[in-house]
């Protein structure tokens, strides 16, 4: 997924400054692309997301000596949602080569069964299936698949609860208020103190 | 995973263009010093730690992107990009590696030799992009590429 560029950026200009120009662009692209995201089955959007979050996350830790306390609050969850969502990625990942690599045995198998009893056989027997050099290789892989499965809902169920509690608590307006310029003092009333 | 050291002397009102020279000088140095530990197959860290470490630059230049002359700067992070994306292949077989083992732990025994022929599998994928992050670290000398992020960095004080 590309960056969206963030326009207006000034060399010359403050680090601050430009800084914060970046960080509502990001953390703007986060917030576009959750409800996409939050639909289960969508995981090419929860990827984008991801990387979403990781720019956020490292275009704060850039900024930090520039932002102050606000970015590092910021990088906390965006780093804390980058890992929720790469986990959930992993499962995405990691279920289809499992499956996969079942299968390529399970092909292997088939192959190797079918050469045994020669070419013009009427059947085949069942007692030759545990000869397969597959037969064993394959254990777990179905219970691994199992579990990556549930793993994903599971993660999936906390990704919802956390946006949710992002969103309750004003993510975003939160980090944008907290690395807002400081407020101009106040200039001193003329005259003195008043009658 | 290593911290990325700190870069010293940047202020809220240091010029954008100042702190795009001193973070991204600082992150090229750090990446090059994980450079030797990144082939070791016996500790996975030494390349998470360059990986890291090459996100972070990556991440550097593009925040800091309009600081620097435009060809350069593509080359550069072209180059960067690169030994990243191999950087990954070799990390990715390492956490599947990790994790696979982990789980399969948890397992009952019967379960486990499924598991173990896909670790199997993940580990000459693993050998192979080995032999792709060497090939990527000879490529970054050859190019010359940690001397031209620092005459990238320089650039961009000007």
């Amino acid at each position: 997924m590309k960056a969206e560029q963030v326009k207006g950026l000034k060399p010359d200009g403050s680090f601050a400054d430009n800084a914060r120009r970046i960080v509502k662009v990001r953390v703007d692209e986060l917030y576009a692309l959750a409800p996409k995201a939050l639909d289960v089955d969508r995981p090419k959007k929860l990827h984008d997301m991801r990387i979403a979050a990781k720019r956020l996350r490292y275009v704060l830790e850039i900024a930090r000596p520039a932002l102050g306390k606000g970015a590092t609050d910021g990088v906390r969850t965006a780093k804390a949602l980058q890992q929720l969502l790469g986990d959930i990625h992993d499962c995405d990942e990691m279920l289809p080569r499992v499956q996969a690599h079942a299968a390529r045995l399970r092909a292997a198998d088939v192959d190797h069964l079918t050469r045994r009893p020669g070419r013009n056989a009427r059947d085949l027997k069942p007692g030759l299936a545990p000869t397969a050099p597959g037969a064993d290789r394959n254990r777990g892989l179905e219970t691994l698949a199992a579990h990556l499965a549930a793993r994903r809902r599971v993660l999936f169920a906390r990704f919802e609860r956390e946006w949710i509690r992002l969103e309750a608590r004003d993510f975003r307006g939160t980090l944008l208020a907290a690395i807002s310029p400081p407020e101009p003092e106040a200039p001193a009333p003329a005259g003195g103190a008043g009658p | 995973m290593a911290k990325a050291k700190p870069i010293r002397g940047l202020a809220p009102d240091s010029r954008f263009r100042d702190a795009a020279a001193a973070a991204v000088s600082v992150r090229a140095t750090e990446v090059f010093t994980f450079a030797d530990a990144a082939l070791d197959l016996s500790d996975i860290e030494g390349v998470h730690d360059m990986r890291v470490a090459t996100r972070r630059l990556r991440a550097a230049l593009e925040v800091f992107a309009p600081c620097f002359p435009r060809k350069a700067h593509a080359d550069v992070l072209k180059g960067v990009k690169d030994l990243a994306d191999r950087l990954g292949q070799r990390r990715d077989p390492d956490v599947a590696i990790e994790e696979l083992e982990a789980m399969a732990k948890e397992f009952a025994p019967a379960d486990r030799p499924g598991v173990a022929g896909l670790v199997e599998e993940l580990r000459a994928e693993q050998a192979a992009a080995n032999e792709t992050v060497a090939r990527a670290l000879a490529d970054v000398q050859a190019s010359a590429l940690p001397e031209r992020l620092q005459d990238l960095a320089e650039a961009a004080r000007s």
